[in-house]
């Protein structure tokens, strides 16, 4: 056979790619091409399969090739490609340690296509892809799998959550955790748990459950994965979700004035109008309720259960072979369960005891942990030694100042959460750090001075009590606590609110041209008009039930800060508060107050359901209440840090840094870490420069232009000679003209005007 | 201003015309390379230092590492030196058949015509009795050739069915996958597999690729060889008097110890489990069984239709009839 001249049509038809479009375009007429295509495949994959590790050059067209025609085409025709994933699935399961990295990606990738032609379903992709995920030596393939397996759950959960595809997820993912404690295979299914939550994908009790299972496992990577998300897991969510609010912000005012400039097409019209929708659906969506999405420490199961478990497998356990880093982890972790759910583990205590001195590696987090574990419901006497030992290793004269310090802050986070752990002598013999000459040593005594205080001011020196204290001694106002005793449940600062209204009901009384004075009558005759029934406010002094009606037991004040509810117009929305805050007033003899307060306080609360504009006023007045501007300036200073303290939240961990925190007092910081604190935070300056140079650089970046006057300095010089020429040679009428035009210009705002705007 | 004089410039020096001056060297191109250095040295990548010339085996063995080269010249160049070495049907070869084919097969779909004309010459080269055990292996490389998208490639691998048919047409159908999965294979080039509703007087046989219907008729008459060597019974070569010259023994190749290899690889004990259409098919009446389950219909609808073209193709559809008649007619070859 002689050299044949190829021909060019002949040597375009011998591409598939072509043939695929071809018949995209018209499936039926292109049948036969299909099958032979098709047949053409079976006969290279019967080829594979002799030898599937030594994948042999097949010429100018691969397997691959046709793996990726028969997969696109599969839609097209469904029986005549029955067969065709359960040949993939099989190909990959058996073979996927000894294929070529190319042919297996190919696999993959067409596995996941046919999912989304809805060829094959989510589920059996991922019973295909876990196994593999798992047992695969290949680090190439274990990211494509991983990377692969959560973009399909991402995709399905997408529009709506696929709630049974995700139970059978989850119950794969916890069954991996589950049958081999000791493997590391967990480890994945650690991650995909954790990169769902992450996503907001998974926030169910089902995946806090697999993660429960993790941290009970005996693989250390498996534990520290398990671990670690409970610890940061719900932090790392926030963290994205705020990123992904943030981003890609469309800036619609540039785009439509360069709509205004640009040439119009259909596709630029279409983009524009896909802009305005996307921006319109972000709007939409923030201002939609936020999801109420909990913690993963509310949804776990048996925290009590869990929390003993962790502590006797991998704490308690003298066999455990974790280090210590991973052991302050756990340990963390417990504490955290201890303090969250206020759980009682006694053993967990003495288990403190041996590493409560300054040697002790990371010494800080351990009386962080002791702290966070520690809550009103832990007998003092199983604290007590602790905080001597705390008191005895750390704070003493011979210590450093950072160790005394780092002790006496931590003993003060403890009996912040136990008041009663602390005794008189130890307490007193605290306090007189006070007077020490380290800064750092003096603040957090002076800390626990100010604690105690608030909560056992009999337990210091009458000195050391100070005036509010000793004088809510002696109208014994300020009482200890004793164990076990809870603080009736209130809403912080109700009475404000509560005050607030009566003002304003007042003033707008007023306003009415009625007297203050004659209101309780008048308040019932118009609720009569209203067709309101009144109801006899019995004052149950015992805290009993209060009779109320049924029907209106409840009512929704909608009082907002702007626009103030006028009786006469919304009668049915605001009376039931108006009422209620009548009634106050009927009551409100000035000599009473005091005692009816809380009362008063508790029958506002139960009758009126607190709307998110109340929420917010309540708020603004707690905030002026606390600025007391008749105060020094340093005064109000510590208030407000006792506010900021009390504001932190109860599910926010207690970290190291806290307990180190006025450690940094203690040292005199050099020249050069004053600087680096300078420069925190800072955006590098590469070098000096004039402030119209970096103006001007920030406008380039954001692709604006240069002004007129920019643009007239920078002129070519031959370009202006012309024009000089011209005007040198006007007359004096042209002249007059010109500057005549030139001052109506002015007038008019440029050549264009700015009539318009 | 600065910066666009100097573009100015910058853009008037491309198209300078370089001033020669009297006496003056030629002022040397942009694209000149400087060649005036001399090398002490010459160093070659590889030495071979050995005086005697390598013999013919290692030379055969080098060439036949050289057919997965890249370059197509070389390819060619080799398997058209090992042709050159192998005398026809010659017996004892440098390499065994069990080594050659292996590396030989995958040319079947090579993208270089010449390399396939040169791998046709190479394979009918080879000792037919050799290459009977391999016939599983170059039917799947048949079956892939056929039904490949480029013409070529397809006419190469028809070539190459032929050639098999030659040496032995019964081993070919006999073998695993060799009967349902090539006649199949056929049935779909022809265009002959489509159910006998979509039948109509057109055909959708645009088939892409397809130069003209020259290898039609050529597809239609390897059907037809195939078909012959599937169904229709050889006469076996003892004629009634020389079995009695033989007299006491009678039948005796059925007791002597079988002379093929693999003889009892149809109960597949190695092997994984095989479906109906991968299984080879030794018995004559399987084959026939198989045929008239599956293929008749289809066949005999493709064989009138082919008929009605007339033509060559017309010729070749009246030989494959032909051989259907034969093969399925137990009562003609009773009387032969």
């Amino acid at each position: 056979m002689g050299r044949r001249k190829v021909g060019a049509l002949e040597k375009v038809e011998a591409d598939l790619p072509n043939l695929q479009y071809k018949i995209r375009r018209d499936p039926s007429s292109y049948k036969t091409d299909f099958e032979t295509q098709y047949g053409q495949y079976e006969s290279q994959r019967e080829l594979f399969m002799q030898a599937p590790s030594s994948a042999t050059d097949t010429g100018i067209i691969s397997f691959c090739d046709l793996i990726d025609f028969v997969t696109h085409l599969a839609d097209c025709y469904p029986e005549t490609t029955v067969d065709f994933p359960t040949q993939m699935v099989a190909i990959l399961t058996t073979h996927h340690p000894d294929l070529e990295s190319d042919l297996r990606e190919k696999i993959v990738g067409s596995l996941v296509l046919l999912r989304k032609k809805g060829i094959i379903d989510s589920s059996k992709l991922l019973q295909t892809f876990f196994p593999i995920l798992t047992t695969t030596p290949s680090k190439s393939l274990r990211t494509l799998l991983y990377q692969k397996i959560l973009s399909n759950l991402r995709s399905s959960n997408s529009k709506n959550t696929n709630h049974p595809l995700n139970r059978a997820t989850q119950t794969i993912l916890y069954d991996l955790v589950v049958s081999d404690r000791t493997s590391p295979k967990g480890v994945w299914a650690v991650k995909i748990t954790r990169e769902l939550w992450k996503r907001q994908i998974w926030t169910d009790a089902k995946a806090v459950g697999i993660m429960k299972e993790a941290c009970l496992a005996d693989n250390v990577k498996v534990i520290s994965g398990g671990v670690s998300f409970f610890l940061g897991g719900d932090k790392e969510r926030e963290e994205l979700e705020d990123e992904s609010s943030d981003e890609d912000a469309l800036d619609l005012g540039k785009m439509k004035h360069q709509m205004g400039i640009n040439k119009k097409s259909k596709k630029k019209a279409r983009a524009m109008e896909n802009a305005v929708a996307t921006v319109k659906k972000k709007e939409r969506r923030k201002k939609q309720p936020h999801p109420l999405n909990f913690s993963a420490f509310h949804l776990l199961h048996d925290p009590q259960g869990f929390a003993e478990t962790l502590f006797s497998k991998h704490l308690q356990n003298a066999h455990s072979r974790l280090n210590l880093e991973q052991k302050l982890l756990i340990l963390q972790l417990v504490t955290r369960l201890v303090g969250l759910h206020k759980l009682t583990i006694l053993p967990l205590y003495s288990y403190f005891i041996k590493y409560l001195t300054p040697r002790q590696p990371s010494v800080t987090s351990f009386l962080a942990s002791l702290a966070q574990a520690t809550h009103s419901l832990i007998p003092p006497e199983d604290l007590e030694p602790l905080i001597q030992k705390i008191a005895n290793e750390f704070v003493s004269e011979a210590a450093a100042a950072e160790v005394a310090s780092a002790g006496l802050n931590a003993i003060r986070e403890i009996c912040v959460r136990q008041p009663l752990a602390m005794n008189t002598t130890l307490l007193q013999d605290l306090v007189m750090y006070k007077k020490s000459k380290d800064k750092g040593v003096m603040m957090a005594s002076k800390g626990l001075l100010s604690l105690y205080r608030e909560v056992g001011a009999d337990m210091l020196k009458k000195r050391d009590r100070g005036k509010d204290a000793t004088m809510g001694l002696k109208s014994h106002e300020k009482t200890e606590r004793r164990f076990g005793e809870e603080a009736l449940g209130e809403i912080k600062g109700l009475e404000l609110l509560e005050k607030w209204k009566e003002q304003e009901q007042h003033r707008k009384r007023l306003e009415l041209g009625l007297t203050a004075e004659a209101n309780a009558d008048d308040a019932e005759i118009e609720e009569d008009d209203d067709g309101w029934e009144v109801d006899e406010d019995d004052t149950d002094d015992s805290g009993g039930w209060i009779n109320v009606d049924s029907d209106n037991d409840i009512n929704i004040s909608d009082s907002d800060d702007d626009k103030r509810p006028s009786k006469r117009i919304k009668p049915e929305s605001t009376s039931g508060v108006v009422r209620s805050t009548c009634e106050d007033d009927d009551k409100e003899n000035e000599g009473k107050e005091t005692t009816d307060l809380i009362h008063e306080v508790s029958t506002l609360a139960s009758k009126t359901i607190l709307t998110p504009a109340d929420h917010a006023k309540l708020r603004e007045l707690q905030l002026e209440a606390s600025v007391n501007k008749l105060l020094p300036s340093s005064q109000r200073k510590r208030i407000a840090q006792q506010q900021a303290q009390l504001q932190r939240h109860a599910d926010d961990p207690l970290t190291a840094t806290e307990i180190e925190g006025l450690a940094s007092l203690s040292k005199k910081a050099s020249r050069a870490d004053k600087i680096a604190l300078a420069k925190d935070g800072k955006p590098e300056r590469a070098a000096h420069r004039s402030t119209q140079a970096i103006r001007k650089e920030k406008k380039d970046s954001q692709g604006k232009s240069s002004t007129n006057k920019e643009k007239a300095r920078k002129k070519n010089f031959l370009m202006t000679l012309g024009k000089a020429k011209g005007k040198q040679k006007k007359s004096l009428v042209e002249r007059g003209r010109v500057l005549k035009a030139h001052v109506e210009r002015g007038k008019r705002g440029g050549k264009r005007g700015n009539k318009g705007k | 201003m600065g910066s666009s004089a100097k573009k100015k410039k910058d853009k008037k020096k491309d198209f300078q015309k370089p001033k020669l001056k009297v006496g003056k060297p030629r002022p040397k191109p942009t694209n000149f390379t400087d060649t005036s250095f001399k090398a002490k040295t010459i160093a070659l990548s590889r030495q071979s230092l050995t005086t005697v010339t390598p013999s013919a085996n290692t030379q055969f063995t080098h060439h036949l590492s050289l057919l997965t080269s890249r370059s197509d010249n070389q390819r060619r160049e080799s398997l058209s030196y090992l042709t050159s070495s192998i005398a026809p049907h010659q017996k004892d070869l440098p390499q065994p058949v069990a080594v050659l084919l292996p590396k030989l097969l995958p040319l079947t779909l090579d993208g270089s015509n010449g390399v396939r004309a040169q791998l046709v010459k190479l394979l009918q080269n080879l000792p037919p009795e050799d290459v009977r055990d391999h016939m599983e292996k170059i039917s799947m490389y048949i079956r892939a050739g056929i039904t490949h998208l480029a013409t070529d490639i397809r006419d190469t691998a028809l070539e190459i069915l032929e050639w098999t048919l030659d040496i032995d047409g019964k081993e070919l159908v006999s073998c695993p996958g060799g009967w349902i999965k090539t006649l199949k294979t056929i049935l779909t080039v022809l265009a002959w597999n489509e159910d006998a509703k979509l039948w109509g007087w057109t055909s959708s046989r645009a088939i892409v690729g397809r130069s003209g219907s020259k290898s039609l008729p050529r597809t239609l008459g390897l059907l037809a060889a195939l078909l012959r060597a599937g169904l229709v019974v050889r006469p076996s070569p003892d004629t009634l008097e020389a079995q009695l010259h033989r007299f006491p023994l009678w039948n005796v190749e059925y007791h002597m110890p079988p002379c093929q290899s693999n003889t009892y690889g149809y109960l597949n004990l190695f092997g994984s489990a095989k479906d109906q259409d991968s299984q080879g098919y030794e018995n004559i009446n399987d084959r026939r069984r198989i045929f008239r389950n599956l293929f008749e219909g289809r066949v005999a609808r493709g064989v009138s239709a082919a008929r009605r073209e007339g033509g060559d193709v017309g010729r070749a559809a009246a030989a494959v009839a032909k051989a259907l008649g034969e093969g399925l007619n137990d009562d003609g070859l009773r009387d032969e």
